[in-house]
Formats: C-alpha cells, sequence, structure tokens
C-alpha cells in the first residue's frame, strides 16, 4: 500500500515535471498516453516492473491493457488521482491558429503611365522675357583706391516669362512601355541627424587667432576657459528587467494572460461586430505592415522647415491587388503649416504612397472591403531639424 | 520561469498579431509618423540645344543646375549614363516608365536657344511618380555672358518647387581674400557666385580689410578698414567700387558695421576712452544715436529682418553672451545662457532663428538658437569656426574655418541649419569673413 502510494507519487511527480519543464510542443496524444498509465493498479504496475528495460514500448503495451475485468481480486485502494490526468497541460501546447499567409505580392508588371489623349505643347513666346538692354560698364569713379579689377556690373535682364507654357500631355502613340525593376533604396537614408558638433574634437584653440572683425582691439586678456564640466549626469536608474520575479499581482495577470491564451485566440472576437465592412477587420500586425511599407518611402528629407511641421491627412482609393490608385490620391486635411507647405508634405506623401505601393502592399484580399479605402496621417512630429 | 517567460512573450504575441483589430468603422485609418531621410533622386537629361551651336551652352547650363541642386544635400543626381529614357526634344511627351524604372522622382527637361549673344532657357519639372507636371513650364533670357545666373535662376525655381524653400542660387558673398604666410597675411574684398564661380575683387590688399556686409539689396558693401591706422567704416558701391568713409569722431575706432534692413540706416560699435558700445547712423545724414550705455563692451549688432530689434554681443555679465534690445536702443534681454562663450550673432532673414559663433570647452561652433534663446543647436565644431552669415532664404549658414598649425589657412564653409551637408566652398586661395547676398534680382 504504502510502495503503491510512493510508486504512484513519484509517477505523479514525473508526469507534472515532464509536462511542465518539458516541451509543450509535443503531440497531444503522446500526453493522452502518459494519462493511461495513472490507471494501471499497483499490481500490474508491479506485474510490469521487471521488463522495465522496455519502458517505452512497455507503456504502449500497458496502455492497451484491458480494463482490470478480474472483479474478484480487487484493486487496493489506488491513490485518489484519476482526476489529475486531466488536468495536464498538454492543451496548452495547442498553437494559436497560424496568421493567414499574407497575400502574395501581384507581381504582374504594372502598366505604363500613358494615357490615351495627347496634345500638342504650344511653344513658348520668344517675347515673354522682358529684357532689358546691356549698359555700358559704368567707368569706376575717381576714388582714392582702384581695386586692380573693376567688378562688371551685375546683369540685370534675366527675367522670368510671365506666360506659362502648355502642359505637356502623353501622347496616344506612345507604346506601353512595362518599366523594369526599381532601383534599390539609397543607402544613406537615416533617420537621424547627426551633426560634426556631435564628434568630440582634440588639441583645440582657447581663442579665436583671426583679428577679431567685431573687436578690433584685443581689450582684454582671454578669458579662461569655461570650468569643464566634468560632472556627469547622474545616470539613470537602470531599468527592470523583464526576467525579475513577478509579484503577485503580475502572477495574476500571467495566469489571466494564459487563462485567455488557452481559451484560445480564436475566440477574442470582438463581441459585437464592426459597424462598417462586414468579415473580419484587419488584425494589428497587419496594419503595422502596411505603416512600415509607407513608411519605408516617406522621404522628408527634401521638405522644407515649415513643411516638416505639417501634418496632412491624405485619403487613397486601393484596388484589390493592394495597389494605390494614384489618380484618387487627394489630401483631406493639413495642420501646422502654411498652405504651400502642406502642398510640399502632401506630395512628399503621394509619393510615399505610389512608390511603395507599387507592387502592391500585400494586404488580405479577403478583406478588401476593410481597406478598399485608406486614410493615412503624415505627421513628421518626429522627423523635425532639432 | 524562463519558460514561462518565453511562453507569455510567445503568447502575447501571437494574439497581437491575431487578434483583430477594434471595429472598424469607415475607411482604414493608419498615421505615419516615421520616414526616411535621404536626398530626393532625380533626372536631369542635358538640355536640347534648340538652335546652332547652343549644344555647349545647353550642356554647362545642365550641369551648373545639376551642382545647385546636389549642392544642397536635398538631392541626387541619377548619372545620365543610367538613363534609360532621353529627351530629344522639348515638346516630347514624357515617358513616365522609363523615369520611374529608374527611380527618377523628379525629372527636369529643358531647351537652350541662342541667337546672337542672347541666349534662352526653358525648363519643365515633373514629378515621375505621380506622372504629372510640377507647376507650369518657365523660360528665362538674358546674355550668354550671364548663362550660369540663368542656370541658377532655373535651380532656384526647381528647388523651391519641391521643397517649398525660398531660392537661394542666384546670389552671391563677398568675403575677404587672404594670401601669404600667416605673418604676414595679406587680405583685399572679393565678390563671388554663391558657389564660388566669377571671382572678382573690390580692394587691393595694401591694408587689412575686415567684416564686410552686404546691403538688403545687394549694391552695396560696408566693411572696416585700418588703411589709416584705426579701423574706421566704409561704404562700397559694388558696381563701380567707389566707396566712402562713414564719418565718426576722431580718435575713435569704428567697426562691426552692418545695414538695417532698410538699407538706410547702419549700425556700428564706437570704441572710445576705452568703452565699447553700439551706435546707430542715417548713412545720408551722417547722424549718430547712441544705442547702448553700458561699461561693458557692446559690439556685433544685427537687425531682426523687420528691423524692429537687434541682436549683439555683451560681456555685460562677465562672460561674452548674446542679448536683444529694441532697434531704438532700450533695456537689452539677454538670451544666451549656455556653458561657454557667444559671439557675432546673426538674425536669419526669416526672423525665426539666429546664428552664433559659441567657444566651449576649447571648441569653436557655429550653432543656431530661437530669437528667445531656446532650442540651441550646435552644427559644426573645429579648431576654429567663426563669423557665420545666412543664405537669402535662411536655410544654410556659411562660416570661416581655419585650420590649425603653422601652415594653417582660412577657408568657407556652409552648412544646412540640419547640420547636415558641411562642405567647403570654392574660392580663389584662402578666404574668411563671408557675407551672403540677398537674391538678385
Amino acid at each position: 500500500m504504502h510502495t503503491g502510494h510512493i510508486i504512484s507519487g513519484a509517477g505523479h511527480l514525473a508526469l507534472f515535471a515532464w509536462a511542465f519543464i518539458g516541451s509543450f510542443s509535443l503531440p497531444p496524444d503522446d500526453a493522452i498516453q502518459v494519462t493511461d498509465v495513472a490507471l494501471v493498479s499497483p499490481e500490474e504496475f508491479a506485474a510490469l516492473t521487471p521488463p522495465v528495460d522496455q519502458a517505452p514500448g512497455a507503456d504502449t503495451a500497458v496502455a492497451e491493457l484491458p480494463a482490470p475485468e478480474a472483479a474478484d481480486t480487487p484493486p487496493e485502494a489506488t491513490p485518489q488521482t484519476d482526476s489529475t490526468p486531466e488536468q495536464a497541460p498538454p492543451e496548452t501546447a495547442a498553437a494559436p491558429a497560424p496568421e493567414a499567409a499574407p497575400e502574395k505580392p501581384d507581381l504582374t508588371t504594372p502598366q505604363a503611365d500613358v494615357s490615351d489623349t495627347t496634345s500638342t505643347i504650344t511653344a513658348p513666346s520668344e517675347d515673354v522675357a522682358v529684357v532689358v538692354p546691356e549698359t555700358p560698364d559704368e567707368a569706376p569713379r575717381d576714388i582714392p583706391r582702384v581695386a586692380p579689377r573693376p567688378v562688371v556690373r551685375p546683369d540685370r535682364d534675366v527675367a522670368v516669362g510671365e506666360s506659362p507654357q502648355a502642359p505637356t500631355a502623353p501622347s496616344d502613340t506612345a507604346e506601353e512601355v512595362q518599366p523594369a525593376e526599381e532601383e534599390k533604396a539609397p543607402e544613406e537614408a537615416t533617420t537621424r541627424i547627426v551633426t560634426e558638433a556631435d564628434d568630440k574634437g582634440q588639441g583645440l584653440p582657447k581663442s579665436s587667432k583671426r583679428p577679431p572683425a567685431s573687436r578690433p582691439v584685443k581689450t582684454a586678456a582671454v578669458e579662461p576657459d569655461p570650468k569643464p564640466a566634468n560632472t556627469p549626469e547622474p545616470k539613470p536608474a537602470p531599468a527592470q528587467t523583464e526576467t525579475a520575479t513577478p509579484r503577485p499581482e503580475q502572477k495574476e495577470a500571467i495566469n489571466d494572460a494564459l487563462s485567455r491564451a488557452l481559451a484560445g485566440a480564436a475566440d477574442a472576437a470582438p463581441d459585437t461586430p464592426p459597424a462598417g465592412p462586414s468579415g473580419p477587420p484587419l488584425t494589428s500586425g497587419e496594419k503595422e505592415a502596411l505603416r512600415v511599407a509607407v513608411s519605408a518611402c516617406w522621404n522628408t528629407g527634401s521638405l522644407s522647415t515649415d513643411a516638416l511641421r505639417t501634418t496632412v491627412v491624405v485619403t487613397v482609393e486601393m484596388s484589390q491587388d493592394g495597389k494605390p490608385l494614384a489618380e484618387t490620391i487627394r489630401m483631406l486635411t493639413s495642420s501646422g503649416g502654411t498652405g504651400t507647405a502642406a502642398r510640399q508634405a502632401f506630395e512628399a506623401a503621394r509619393r510615399a504612397i505610389i512608390r511603395c505601393g507599387a507592387q502592391g502592399f500585400g494586404l488580405p484580399v479577403d478583406k478588401y472591403d476593410h481597406w478598399r479605402e485608406i486614410e493615412m496621417t503624415f505627421n513628421p512630429e518626429k522627423m523635425r531639424i532639432k | 520561469m524562463t519558460h514561462l517567460t518565453r511562453l507569455i512573450a510567445v503568447l502575447a504575441t501571437a494574439m497581437a498579431f491575431a487578434v483583430p483589430a477594434t471595429a472598424q468603422d469607415g475607411p482604414l485609418r493608419i498615421e505615419i509618423t516615421e520616414g526616411v531621410i535621404e536626398p530626393l533622386p532625380f533626372a536631369i537629361p542635358n538640355f536640347v540645344p534648340e538652335s546652332g551651336g547652343a549644344g555647349e551652352l545647353a550642356a554647362n547650363i545642365t550641369r551648373v543646375l545639376s551642382e545647385d541642386l546636389t549642392g544642397t544635400g536635398l538631392f541626387r543626381e541619377i548619372p545620365q549614363s543610367a538613363h534609360i529614357g532621353s529627351v530629344t526634344s522639348f515638346s516630347s511627351p514624357v515617358q513616365y516608365a522609363d523615369w520611374k524604372a529608374i527611380n527618377a522622382q523628379a525629372l527636369i527637361t529643358g531647351g537652350v536657344t541662342v541667337q546672337g549673344d542672347r541666349v534662352t532657357v526653358k525648363f519643365r519639372l515633373y514629378d515621375v511618380f505621380s506622372g504629372q507636371e510640377m507647376g507650369d513650364g518657365l523660360q528665362f533670357s538674358g546674355t550668354t555672358a550671364g548663362w550660369r545666373r540663368m542656370a541658377h535662376k532655373v535651380a532656384d525655381t526647381v528647388y523651391s518647387r519641391i521643397t517649398g524653400e525660398g531660392p537661394y542660387f542666384d546670389s552671391r558673398v563677398v568675403y575677404v581674400s587672404e594670401t601669404g604666410p600667416k605673418d604676414d597675411r595679406r587680405k583685399r574684398l572679393a565678390i563671388m557666385d554663391y558657389d564660388g564661380a566669377n571671382t572678382q575683387y573690390l580692394t587691393d590688399s595694401s591694408s587689412i580689410v575686415l567684416a564686410p556686409r552686404f546691403s538688403p539689396t545687394g549694391d552695396r558693401v560696408l566693411y572696416t578698414s585700418y588703411e589709416t591706422g584705426f579701423p574706421k567704416i566704409y561704404v562700397l558701391d559694388v558696381a563701380s567700387v567707389g566707396r566712402r568713409t562713414l564719418t565718426t569722431p576722431e580718435g575713435t575706432m569704428s567697426f562691426a558695421p552692418r545695414f538695417a534692413p532698410n538699407g538706410q540706416t547702419v549700425v556700428y560699435s564706437l570704441s572710445q576712452g576705452g568703452n565699447t558700445d553700439i551706435y546707430a547712423m542715417d548713412i545720408n545724414s551722417g547722424q549718430s544715436v547712441q544705442l547702448t550705455t553700458a561699461p561693458s563692451i557692446e559690439t556685433a549688432p544685427s537687425f531682426s529682418p523687420d528691423g524692429s530689434q537687434i541682436v549683439f554681443e555683451s560681456d555685460r555679465s562677465g562672460s561674452q553672451q548674446l542679448y536683444v534690445m529694441p532697434a531704438g536702443g532700450g533695456e537689452p534681454r539677454r538670451i544666451s545662457f549656455g556653458q561657454g562663450r557667444y559671439g557675432t550673432p546673426v538674425w536669419s532673414p526669416r526672423g525665426d532663428l539666429i546664428a552664433f559663433t559659441k567657444q566651449s570647452k576649447g571648441r569653436f561652433h557655429i550653432g543656431v538658437m530661437r530669437t528667445d534663446g531656446s532650442e540651441e543647436r550646435l552644427l559644426t565644431a573645429s579648431f576654429l569656426d567663426e563669423g557665420p552669415t545666412w543664405s537669402p532664404n535662411g536655410r544654410v549658414i556659411m562660416f570661416t574655418r581655419e585650420t590649425q598649425g603653422e601652415q594653417g589657412s582660412a577657408s568657407l564653409y556652409s552648412v544646412d541649419i540640419s547640420g547636415r551637408n558641411l562642405k567647403k566652398v570654392r574660392t580663389e586661395g584662402a578666404a574668411s569673413d563671408p557675407s551672403w547676398s540677398p537674391l538678385q534680382n
């Protein structure tokens, strides 16, 4: 009896240890086999003891043994552990439903931007610019000292044509051109500006050795160097590592998270169906992928300082293959800058959408209703010159 | 615990990707807060010569235009050898696909016509990925001798249309040209295009000249000369190189002059009796008004673009700092509080920033700050940087950098106000004390 308890207890401990420390990724079938072992009576277990060397095979065989129908030999009291196997956690090993594979990008070559209409460019008027007749250079006046080379009077006859020229229109005779593969993005892209002042120099003067333009007379000795600020700034306390032992409330949170996970991610859909398009909406991951894709082409390097203070909201309609329809891109609102700055900011945003959407954004086709129209807010706050 | 942590992390990640977003009402909405900072790639086929003998000029104009744009650090030219398409006629329709294929985001086409000594340059600018023209086509005309200016004009238009910044390529710089060894340096005033071309000299090198400053219209230059043994201020007419002296009391030293935005008033420093203060003079009447009265040294005044305020340097606090006062004088307000010494402040033509020289921890810096002294940023650091001057659009700063040692010499450098694109400006020999002109007419 006591031996039975020990054996049974040891068996269960081993079972728990294996289930907990071991991999959760084992197939659920293995766990069920372990469960059967717990139902073996001590006698049967003892009978099986001699061929212990055949453990792996024995397990299987034991699992298939018929139930102890010999009621004349009632088994001794078995440990009250019948329900224990049901607590085994193998179900946690059930991996969440894999994310739907992203739609394979449509590799079909985009159509060339050639329209059916054409127009003839009107040659600019020859007399548009106002030409100021050349005036002979004035001779230098009689002055005490004459420069060795007199300066020619600046040319003032450069003028801007007043009448704009007709816009260029594509030719209807142009053949459809298949664009080649795009050039890779330049390597010098960066999201942080490092100025020369950030570098540390050595061997430096204590004062200007140049004749002082604003102080032609040295009326005071060179000031001593400012007291070096060697006092290091207090370092922030190291952040808590994620491996720290969780507090009780953290344990509860962990358990809750596990419970939710065990309940199945698929069941976590919102209780109320969305009021918008039908079908499952885009996951956070899918939206993040779209955001990252557009960010990669949003080049703020050539924007003015005013444009970098301007946030624009841009709307775009998408085709079902995940490509933006360029002609539908328009600015909804802007804030923080002038009209000119907003236009520059919008053009940079439009370039980003078209460039990175040329091959499609890889959005799930089955959720097309949800991304048929997209509103993108381009907020350059983090990209400003600081 | 490690397994548990890993398990939680895996589950959390899986749930983040598996859990659908909140109910969507209306179009899908996302916010882009981070992009990339890189030069905008553009293509510029050689401008089409539309008359006999215009081929070389067309190529030259194309090169200058391209150098203007790439010199800003905001653009990158796609080499012509990489072009798929070609432009054989200015009126030809654009095959956008050819330019998309090489990732050109902007395309510039143009034509050049020469008739006698006159040249006409016309151009168009296209947004390749949008498949549309950016603005209308324009043309400029002038003498063949002024072809560089026309190239600068085209570049200015392209630059402004794409970036939204004001133009600045069609401008000039007056500076002090230096020759000879360090202990016997010869100096004279010189003027050149902003990119170092067309250098001409305004004075000889018989006496030391310092700190030239353009007038708001770019037709006159103020500078300081030691011709009499004492520093005196002169006004020089750029076209005729005629000059005259600003009248100041005998036995005094006047220096650090700068025009007011109205072009009629000059602020400067006057040193007499061991004290230096700031004065304002009406350049026509010669009447002066004293603006500061402190026993300390006040100098390097610079007007705000609207003419209402003056920023200057003073050591009234015990160390050299920057102050702002009303244009008519009055109680100054200190705006620099950082470690080190501040000097040579210059108000941005846009009015939003003040550039300055800073000496701190044995290094010299060119920096910018808001007009209230906030948001100070140092753009450069070297053995000796000083004397900033603003481009007409307030986007670029040019300054003097001197190298160390007996063989050290001064050069002009420029830097974008973002701190990027620090580069040496091409000059004929050593150069210092630059002053950027306004945009030419």
